[in-house]
Parts: C-alpha cells; structure tokens; sequence
C-alpha cells in the first residue's frame, strides 16, 4: 500500500465512505458515469492536481484540488461482482456520506 | 477500424495540416521528427519489465516502488516527468490473494514511458467497458483463469495517476538473474491481463 | 449544450468481443505517427492542453467518435483545437 503524503488541508483520507456527486455536467469532467451517485470507500490520495473540468472552461486560475483513489464494490456500481473498482476522482465530484 | 476517410484522404489532410501550420510558424516537420523518434526510441515495454524484475530480486527496492514509484524508477534511469503534466506512478502488487487489472474508460491513459505504446485492444470500447463490470470474463479471453478466492482489482485511471502491475514471480525462478527474469515479464502482465 | 460524450463506456454493452491480438506496433500508418507527433508538440508547446484535447474528442457527434479510429479520433480534436484558435485560417 503506498504511503503517499496527504496535506492537512485533504477534506478526505483512507477509510472514509464517499459518495460522487450525481451532477452531470454539460462539460468534459472524470467523473465516469457508472460513479455517479455511487458510495466508495477513500483508499489512498494521489497528489494535488489541477481540475480538468475549471480548464477546458476556462476557468483562471483553474482550481488545483486533492485527488483521491476511491474504490467502489462491483455490487454496488453493477449489482453483482466480487471485484473491487477503484477509481480517480477528485475531491469536488465528492462529499462525505455519514455511516448510517 | 477507419472511419468515412480512406487512409490516403486523411494522410494527405495531415500532411496539410502540417504545412499550414509550418507556413505560421507553429510548428516544424523537423520538430515532429524528432518527437516521433524520441518516442519510439525510449517509450518500451523492457522498461516495465526491468523494474519487475529488480524489484523482483530486491526486496527493499519493491517497498521503495510500491511506496513512491515516480522516484523508485529514477534509480534505473526511467522518470515520469517527461510528459506535460505531472504523473504519479502507482505500482500495484499482485500476490496469491490479489490480481491487479488497469483500465482508462474515459479515453486510453496509460503509462507510455514504462510500457510504451499501449496496445489496440487497451484503447477499445470493448475492453474498455467491459473489465470494470466483468473482469474475470475479459481475463479468461486473455487466457487468464483466476481461482475463485482471488481478490480481483481494476484500477480506472481516471486522472493523472498511471498504474503499472506488479506481477507474481512465477514459481521455478530462483536461479535466474535479473535479466532473465526481465525476459520473462510481458506487457500485458503489467497491465494485468497476462499472470506474468 | 448538452454533449453526449458517448467515450463514457464504463459498464455499457453491446461492444463486442475484445480483438485481444496485438501486433505491438505503435502506429499503423505514417499518418498517425504524425498525427501523435503533431497533438503532443503542441500541447507542449502550450497550444492547448491535454484537458482540452480529451474535451475535444469528447465534443465529437457520437455516431463519428464510434466510427473513427483513435487516431482518427485524435485528428480530429487537433483540427478542432486549432480552427477554434483561429490557426487554420
């Protein structure tokens, strides 16, 4: 598992249960469809980087946001799988989802 | 798969392209020379396979790639920041519990320095769409059958982090040296869709 | 305007069988090895960016993205990028 730094202003960190916003934006964006709307739980945070969906609108400066590797059980993107999904998604295609 | 344009229709619009462009003064057929060399020169799949097979043999070097592969690789003359963004390169590890598979379904990003071109099935709609929602179907048409009790993992690089595999060192191989072993590793085991 | 980018294929059906054989070369025609030398010189040249580049494929008329090939793909978003930037003219 890598150890990657995260910097204390992360909103997010390994363990915590996220969902990605259900917002479809009429702009590129790398939120993927099949995330939408979907609980994950945070594994790991991959850097500082800029988000694509402030640059091709040409939002400046763009915003520079934490990047966070999220990983989704098969059955809860696809309703069945054993498998593990895990996906990049930046910290604005997310908020935090409380435990029930 | 073309589309409505016959290959010598686009290959002379890029060739116009081309010229337009050197005309303003944007860019020149030398400088595009020299990209597509420098590509096809350094970008290889025997880059992956020496990072396996050190950290293959090297213990503490495979805890060094598993935690921070944009520096471990540095050790052997490899680096991520050739590109235009910055990249992070994430190792993942397969072992007897865990098998890695890496996919872009957005687009096709994939780690070129370290594997090189990426091939044309990787790019596809078809795997593409497929590997996050059946990846034990798509691996078995790869001839990979994994037992049942294996974890499996598809890493979607949806950002800027590229993700290499870690493969298993097969069994049998104590007596080799690093290039051997090097020898041994493909370009789709990297990916994931190959055990080694 | 609502763009389909039908390039969002995760968990969509109907693609077919992965053609898993692969002749390991990277381009199968001149053309597309330019086409690559072309995209890259100019997003590092500052041009436009690779976000860009991805939104401008992204902006294709679905049934053309399905039709095209990825280098005709690509093609087409350098084209773009640079028309839009009135480079072309």
């Amino acid at each position: 598992m890598a150890c990657l730094p995260e910097p204390a202003t992360a909103r997010y960190h390994a363990g915590d249960r996220v969902k990605v916003r259900t917002y479809d934006p009429p702009h590129h964006t790398r939120a993927p469809r099949y995330t939408r709307g979907r609980v994950g739980t945070v594994m790991e945070m991959h850097g500082v980087h800029r988000v694509p969906d402030d640059v091709v609108r040409g939002v400046t400066p763009p915003s520079s946001e934490a990047v966070y590797a999220v990983a989704f059980a098969a059955a809860d993107l696809w309703g069945e799988g054993q498998h593990q999904v895990i996906v990049n998604l930046w910290e604005s295609y997310l908020e935090r989802q409380e435990r029930a | 798969m073309s589309g409505t344009h016959t290959d010598s229709s686009i290959s002379q619009q890029v060739r116009d392209l081309e010229s337009t462009l050197e005309q303003r003064g944007v860019l020149s057929g030398l400088e595009l020379d020299a990209v597509i060399d420098r590509f096809l020169a350094s970008a290889s799949p025997l880059n992956g396979a020496r990072l396996v097979a050190r950290a293959w043999v090297d213990p503490a070097f495979r805890e060094r790639l598993l935690a921070d592969g944009n520096a471990a690789i540095e050790e052997l003359g490899l680096s991520m920041s050739g590109g235009v963004q910055p990249q992070l390169l994430r190792v993942v590890e397969n072992t007897d519990a865990v098998h890695n598979v890496i996919v872009c379904t957005l687009c096709s990003c994939y780690p070129i320095s370290i594997l090189g071109p990426s091939p044309s099935w990787y790019k596809s709609e078809a795997y593409r769409s497929r590997v996050v929602r059946q990846p034990r179907q798509v691996l078995a048409e790869f001839g990979l059958s994994l037992a049942e009790e294996v974890e499996l993992r598809v890493w979607d690089a949806s950002a800027e982090t590229r993700y290499l595999v870690l493969p298993c060192r097969p069994a049998g191989t104590d007596g080799l040296g690093e290039e051997e072993l090097a020898a041994l590793v493909t370009r789709n085991g990297m990916i994931g869709t190959a055990a080694v | 305007m609502v763009v389909a980018r039908v390039n969002d294929v995760g968990g969509m059906e109907g693609f077919g069988p992965i053609e898993t054989d692969d002749d390991g070369h990277a381009f199968d025609a001149d053309w597309e090895a330019r086409v690559f030398a072309l995209n890259t010189a100019l997003v590092r040249k500052g041009v436009y960016t690779l976000d860009e580049f991805r939104d401008a494929i992204e902006r294709m008329p679905p049934s053309e993205y399905l039709a095209a090939s990825y280098y005709e793909r690509w093609f087409f978003a350098v084209r773009t990028l640079l028309d839009e930037r009135g480079l072309l003219a």
